[in-house]
């Protein structure tokens, strides 16, 4: 019996992390907090009471989204965080909807430097 | 099962764990399972000021498939049981 | 003998990988990265063990003010590194001459 203990079974990695406060980090960088309340072998995840934190510079906020079942091809990692440091140091909370602005002309300004970049691509100064 | 044996071996090592996304993260190996899927504790995120959002983690599972490479401490392994174990293992699979 | 004629014999290409245990091997990796190091231990996904590495990663930056495009190699030396199969794509035996 000792050594069943010593070695998981296999898929149950994630049993300690049952019912709590995890950051979920995904491909496409986006950043869910929220209580996991199931997966499965392949790390499909179930998240209860999600936020998407969205960084922008030194401002951050919560859009809040709910349950979210989450595909296990997308998930990066899951850290325990610390619920007492709830706000990144350093960084000031704003509400959803103006971090959402913030994210859209973050997001304008990069499509901008782009379109310039294949504009000179295609003058080809060289 | 190769380096899930291996791995194995190195829990409680202290470890670098280099996503495919760049995030390097450094920490005590926790465990590991066949899918080479990765927990850490203690762990500590490499250029912390471009990743915020990492600095309240301090224990984390890595998912096996975005690992671009695993720093190991040199001398954890004995290299000639590696290579027997490799020539054991091909010859099996 | 017997054990050499084992060894000798190449028919798939992991085979190959087999015959550059403990030698120095050339890696080509997604993302323009590239490594050179001692292959000590590999399986059937490629997954790998490298000793004394030195990976050179190729990244094109572009200009802020004249947007030309400047290519830089950044290299690093590291010891002992373990390496996901999924994200080679070539190896190269070691250069017998």
């Amino acid at each position: 019996m000792a050594s069943l203990q010593e070695v998981p079974l296999p898929g149950t990695a994630l049993a300690e992390e049952l019912d709590q406060r995890l950051l979920v980090v995904l491909r496409d960088g986006r950043k869910l907090l929220g209580t996991l309340r199931s997966f499965d072998q392949f790390a499909n995840l179930v998240i209860e009471g999600a936020v998407e934190r969205i960084i922008v510079g030194e401002q951050f906020g919560d859009i809040p989204m709910g349950l979210q079942i989450i595909r296990a091809e997308n998930v990066v990692l899951l850290g325990r965080v610390d619920e007492a440091i709830d706000a990144p140091e350093g960084l000031t909370r704003i509400p959803a909807a103006q971090i959402k602005e913030a994210q859209k002309g973050e997001k304008e300004l990069n499509k901008l430097k782009s379109t310039i970049r294949a504009r000179m691509d295609f003058l080809d100064l060289d | 099962m190769l380096f899930f044996s291996l791995f194995k071996t190195l829990v409680g090592k202290e470890v670098t764990v280099e996503l495919k996304n760049d995030l390097c993260i450094s920490g005590a190996l926790h465990s590991v399972d066949q899918y080479l899927n990765i927990k850490l504790t203690n762990t500590r995120v490499h250029n912390e000021q471009k990743y915020p959002h990492m600095m309240s983690v301090r224990n984390c599972f890595i998912r096996g498939s975005v690992v671009r490479y695993v720093h190991l401490p040199p001398g954890a392994v004995d290299v000639e049981v590696l290579h027997d174990a490799t020539r054991r293992e091909a010859r099996g699979g | 003998m017997a054990d050499d004629g084992e060894t000798a014999t190449v028919k798939e290409p992991l085979d190959l990988i087999r015959l550059s245990l403990d030698e120095r091997i050339y890696v080509k990796l997604r993302g323009e990265r590239e490594l050179r190091g001692r292959l000590h231990a590999y399986d059937q996904h490629l997954n790998m063990i490298l000793g004394e590495v030195e990976e050179t990663l190729t990244t094109v930056e572009i200009d802020d003010e004249t947007y030309e495009e400047i290519i830089k190699t950044q290299k690093r030396v590291i010891p002992f590194l373990f390496v996901r199969g999924d994200g080679i794509i070539l190896v190269s035996p070691p250069l017998r001459s």
